[in-house]
């Protein structure tokens, strides 16, 4: 059964390429197949993660590793993948965006989000900083594609007088020089060891701990950065996610950012676990933390306000995850997974509480059901106990704590009170004003109320199981950290390929 | 299931009354019943002992538990009180989400008050924080601002204690209250915790210069709100301080944190930061001209009073600290009550815009009159016990500038008190007054039982000092002797014997003989309020006798010069500093070449590498 995961890969590649093909026989027919092909990678993957207790390694065509494709198959890679699955589902474009007509969304759109979940569950998947390099490309296509699309276009797409356009095009430029600067970091390891095999790597670590190695870590993590928001290249957020359709925000926002992050953070653990490395991740994610959050402070519509609040949110997964040690993979795996429930939720209650603050003054009595999962995500957010992100928050200051760095307490503790302070600042607007006087009804589709619902009730869920999720973070964080057991894995026991 | 966890249960039941039922009157009823009961299972646990809730729940290998000793048993005696006779005050009220609210913060308040560990004090502390704004953006849109920089204030709070938690389980491991014992720490160690603690904590209790927000945010929401919130929600942070100096740094530990050697030590420090918010807020108090905002300062500088007699921790102070939390809910409870009679009645709490209202509204004069007594701490009411028990434990301690603020303090209440009652209910009354009613019965009865209360335990003392020893007990202390009229000091070298039943008597015999005087004087005629003459001048209704505009404009002239602001202005500068930053970090997302920055900070990082 193992084997079939790759299916996951292929079968929305293909379902991607066969799509404008099929949707020229019948449009319904291509409409139907999308998300068919997800949930049939979504029902391999549930499957596959409870058999598995073990993570496995699959070597394409048989070929063994390190001059062989490997797919490296832990707890960690299978539950993103189910994510980018499960959150493709729920956030899948029915409607074409910015149509208010029943519309639906093109061919060349569902193809472009067929390909960018098996770029997704590539990158998930991925033992090789080669095959994660091509992945990663094939999302930022897709991506590319996604951001500009715009259906009241003949082309499909947004051109020079649209609004989408010029957002995508500054993030074609960031993410292309990024892709790049990572493409060199890539080289310069190979330069230095001659392969590129996660594996292979970790039993190579030494060779690359000199300037030029550091480099070349530098280089992969500011290039991978520009997808994980990592802070000087994610100067395209707040542009993109408030050009583009909600449900793409909430996409790239709560579930692709984070697989780049993962591919930061594997690079990290793998090839380069020194202090320097982990300076470097602390310091520019705290400099994300402190940017994203006063920026957020000033926004002016609720659209920017959480792409902003996005920012520094991923500023605090790169804080987590430069402590040293399981206690950082903890940290950052909660904070992470937290960030992966929230903000999908606020960009679909951003869904038509954009604009103005004054806009909601009221709706918290007129739509009483977001109005309260916006209050029940926010106070997560901020961290308020027992709500699910306190205990990631506690679990991260703990571990700063553990390694003195008590600066970057005092940081993340004064961000919260900055977050705190925007936040309720939305809530003022929705259950203080008393002076309505637009009177306008802001609804949600009933799909997207059902959404956020669901979110909001997995948010609580986890609260009361508490310790689940706790033996599940300890039970990846261990096998990520398992560093000789992934080298037995790949390389069979004796270091065969080699 | 024990009596705590029955205690907690019909504290839920409540709420959940509250939030479905209170739309209706009946369900407010059943509401203020709630909180009978809370009251009549609280007295079914015995304050002397400890109980711990059967209700547990687990977090990396650490339990978090409730607890209620003798202490947590005191204070959830004024909160549980306070929300009963509140809530029965607000039968009338229709807004919605009232009724929910006072219970959500009961219900909060029971739990800070059970915590039995560093962790469900901490979750606790922010349930009550965030049930206390529910109460505050009930108001206009000036309580909503009030709420945001509470919100503000209060989360920096929380912050800075969950600092000090994480600081404390990095260090032993453990997140129970016995964690700290036995332990030695470095000074810079146990002033860090001290600073991150007690701090944090007294953001809540208004110590300054933590202040600014109470007053606002106390005064301007929803009547009965403000009567809650007045009454003991700020006093959660001296809970908090009390556990505080209980498990993280003792008082002796304080002590030996010197800043000057020899002379000036940490507990010196607090002890005049308590001097301060006694002596600053109640002037501050004096210059209001809005009678809520006016109670709402003097809460910050009773505060002080309190926080006083605990720093002085022994058997005289922390009584005094500790009874004055009681002292203080009852009449200040009572004297919003009558407060918000009166703009139930007039729409207004605008001390320039009333007077007279004693012809017409005499039961809340009464209460006002009881409350302001007690408030000023005078005999017979209970203010003054609490009063004099930290004002002799100030002298026994041999603290006679800091007994000089408390009782400079006390002038100053007793000046602004008068005021309050001067301006709403003496004087003459205004024309558009003339056809105002006496406030419902709903209202007038449980602000006259809260009068009863402060003068019953003004006259008996002995009546709460039982709760208070026993809290002195649960705290560590040798506890006070008491008596049902006051305080015995036998076997003690320290002086001090009150006895309250014995003040009374003699200051009611002053009455009587005055009265008898008054009375074989001649007769008095009753005259209408209009009917009147000032400085030779005939008084009508075009022309008022009217002193409360600029009400003490002398003293006003003296004391303004010494009011700087800073305060304010440093709330302001850090507010615009936060604001000036914010500017510039956005400014980064709006650069036209995104791409020069992502080349510099490459190149640096490269630079630091290859350096």
């Amino acid at each position: 059964m193992n084997q079939y995961v790759i299916l996951t890969v292929v079968l929305p590649l293909l379902a991607a390429f066969l799509l404008p093909s099929a949707g020229r026989f019948s449009f319904s027919i291509a409409r139907l197949i999308a998300p068919l092909v997800l949930l049939f990678s979504t029902y391999l993957l549930i499957d596959v993660f409870i058999s598995n207790t073990e993570p496995f390694v699959l070597h394409i065509g048989d070929f063994i590793a390190p001059q062989g494709i490997a797919f490296y198959i832990d707890e960690l890679a299978l539950i993103m993948a189910l994510a980018v699955q499960i959150f493709a589902l729920l956030l899948w474009p029915w409607k074409a965006p910015g149509s208010d007509t029943n519309s639906s969304a093109s061919v060349k759109q569902l193809s472009l989000m067929l390909l960018l979940v098996s770029s997704a569950n590539g990158l998930a998947f991925s033992g090789d900083l080669f095959n994660l390099y091509v992945f990663y490309e094939l999302l930022a296509v897709a991506t590319y594609g996604l951001i500009a699309y715009n259906p009241n276009n003949d082309s499909g797409f947004d051109t020079g007088f649209d609004t989408g356009f010029a957002a995508a095009f500054r993030y074609l430029i960031v993410s292309a020089t990024g892709s790049v600067l990572a493409l060199v970091g890539i080289s310069l390891i190979y330069f230095l060891t001659g392969t590129l095999n996660f594996a292979h790597l970790a039993t190579l670590q030494t060779t690359l701990y000199n300037p030029i190695g550091l480099t070349a870590f530098i280089l992969i993590l500011v290039g991978f950065g520009v997808k994980a928001e990592l802070f000087p290249v994610n100067s395209w957020v707040p542009e993109v996610y408030s050009a583009t359709s909600r449900r793409l925000s909430a996409l790239l926002a709560g579930v692709i950012s984070k697989l780049a992050v993962l591919v930061i953070i594997k690079v990290m653990l793998f090839i380069f676990p020194y202090d320097e490395a982990r300076q470097f991740v602390l310091i520019l994610g705290l400099a994300g933390v402190i940017v994203g959050e006063l920026s957020a402070l000033k926004a002016n519509d609720f659209t920017r306000m959480i792409s902003w609040s996005s920012v520094g949110q991923l500023g605090l997964v790169f804080v987590a995850f430069s402590i040293p040690g399981k206690a950082g993979i903890i940290a950052g795996l909660a904070v992470m997974f937290h960030h992966m429930l929230t903000k999908p939720a606020l960009f679909l209650i951003a869904e038509k509480w954009g604009g103005n603050f004054s806009l909601l003054n009221g709706q918290g009595r007129k739509t009483w059901l977001l109005s309260a999962a916006f209050v029940i995500i926010a106070l997560s957010i901020i961290g308020v106990p027992p709500l699910p992100g306190f205990w990631a928050k506690f679990l991260l200051l703990t571990g700063l704590a553990d390694n003195t760095a008590y600066l970057a307490m005092i940081v993340i503790l004064i961000m919260t009170v900055i977050e705190a302070f925007y936040l309720f600042r939305v809530f003022n607007h929705l259950y203080g004003t008393e002076t309505d006087t637009s009177g306008n009804i802001l609804r949600h589709s009933f799909l997207d109320q059902l959404t956020v619902s669901v979110l909001t009730v997995l948010l609580l869920v986890s609260v009361v199981e508490l310790e689940t999720v706790n033996i599940m973070l300890n039970s990846m964080t261990d096998q990520l950290t398992d560093l000789n057991g992934y080298i037995a894995r790949v390389l069979g026991s004796s270091g065969a390929g080699i | 299931m024990n009596a705590l966890d029955l205690l907690l249960l019909l504290s839920l039941i409540t709420l959940g009354a509250a939030v479905l039922l209170s739309a209706s009157l009946t369900g407010r009823m059943l509401t203020t019943m709630g909180y009978a009961v809370q009251l009549v299972a609280l007295f079914k646990i015995d304050p002397a002992s400890v109980q711990t809730s059967s209700v547990v729940f687990n977090f990396l290998n650490h339990t978090i538990s409730w607890s209620f000793n003798g202490l947590s048993w005191f204070f959830a005696l004024i909160t549980i009180g306070t929300a009963f006779l509140v809530s029965w005050f607000a039968t009338s009220h229709q807004q919605k989400m009232l009724h929910g609210a006072l219970a959500v913060n009961v219900f909060a308040m029971l739990l800070l008050l059970s915590a039995g560990d560093f962790l469900s004090l901490f979750i606790s502390w922010e349930l009550v924080s965030w049930a206390g704004v529910l109460l505050m953006m009930l108001g206009k849109e000036d309580s909503l601002q009030a709420s945001l920089r509470y919100i503000t204030y209060a989360i920096a709070g929380g912050m800075s204690v969950l600092a000090g938690i994480v600081l404390i389980y990095n260090w032993t491991g453990s997140l129970n209250f016995d964690a700290l014992y036995g332990l030695n720490l470095n000074p810079y160690q146990y002033a860090a915790l001290a600073v991150l603690f007690i701090g944090g904590f007294s953001v809540k209790m208004g110590l300054m210069p933590f202040h600014l927000w109470q007053a606002p945010a106390y005064g301007l929401t929803a009547g009965p709100a403000t009567s809650f919130l007045g009454a003991i929600s700020s006093r959660m942070g001296l809970f908090a301080i009390i556990v505080t100096l209980m498990h993280v740094v003792s008082l002796e530990t304080l002590q030996q944190l010197e800043l000057i050697p020899d002379m000036f030590s940490v507990r010196n420090l607090l002890i005049w930061i308590a001097a301060i918010s006694i002596v600053l807020p109640t002037f501050t108090a004096l210059r209001q001209n809005d009678a809520r905002l006016l109670l709402a300062w003097h809460g910050i500088g009773q505060g002080g009073y309190m926080m006083l007699g605990l720093l002085m921790f022994d058997r005289m102070g922390s009584a005094g600290g500790l009874m004055h939390v009681f002292n203080h809910a009852s009449y200040q409870a009572a004297l919003f009550m009558s407060v918000f009679a009166i703009i139930h009645r007039t729409g207004t709490s605008d001390l320039n815009k009333l007077g007279g209202l004693v012809a017409r509204m005499p039961l809340s004069f009464l209460v006002m009159l009881i409350g302001i007594i007690g408030l000023a701490g005078l005999p017979p009411m209970n203010g003054f016990v609490s009063k004099w028990l930290v004002y002799r434990s100030l002298l026994n301690e041999g603290m006679p500038l800091v007994f000089l603020a408390a009782v400079i303090g006390t002038l100053g209440t007793i000046l602004s008190v008068y005021k309050l009652l001067h301006n709403s209910f003496l004087g003459q009354l205004r024309l558009e007054h003339e056809h105002i009613k006496e406030a419902p019965w709903s209202m007038t009865i449980p602000m006259l039982l809260l009068s009863v209360v402060v003068l019953a335990t003004g006259v008996m003392p002995g009546l709460i000092l039982e709760y208070v020893v026993s809290a002195q007990l649960a705290m560590g202390l040798t506890p006070i002797d008491y008596h049902l009229g006051g305080i015995t000091s036998s076997g003690s070298n320290i002086s001090g014997d009150l006895d309250m039943i014995w003040v009374v008597v003699v200051l009611f015999s002053g009455f009587a003989i005055a009265s008898i005087l008054f009375l074989s004087t001649g007769k008095s005629r009753r005259v209408h309020q209009l009917d009147n003459y000032a400085g030779g001048h005939f008084l009508n209704a075009n022309n008022q006798y009217q002193y409360s505009d600029n009400f003490y404009a002398g003293l006003m002239h003296i004391i303004k010069p010494w009011y700087r602001y800073s305060f304010k202005w440093f709330e302001g500068a850090l507010t615009s500093l936060v604001n000036l930053a914010s500017v510039v970090s956005r400014s980064f997302f709006n650069q036209a070449h995104m791409l020069i920055l992502m080349l510099v900070a490459v190149t640096a990082m490269m630079a630091v590498v290859i350096i």
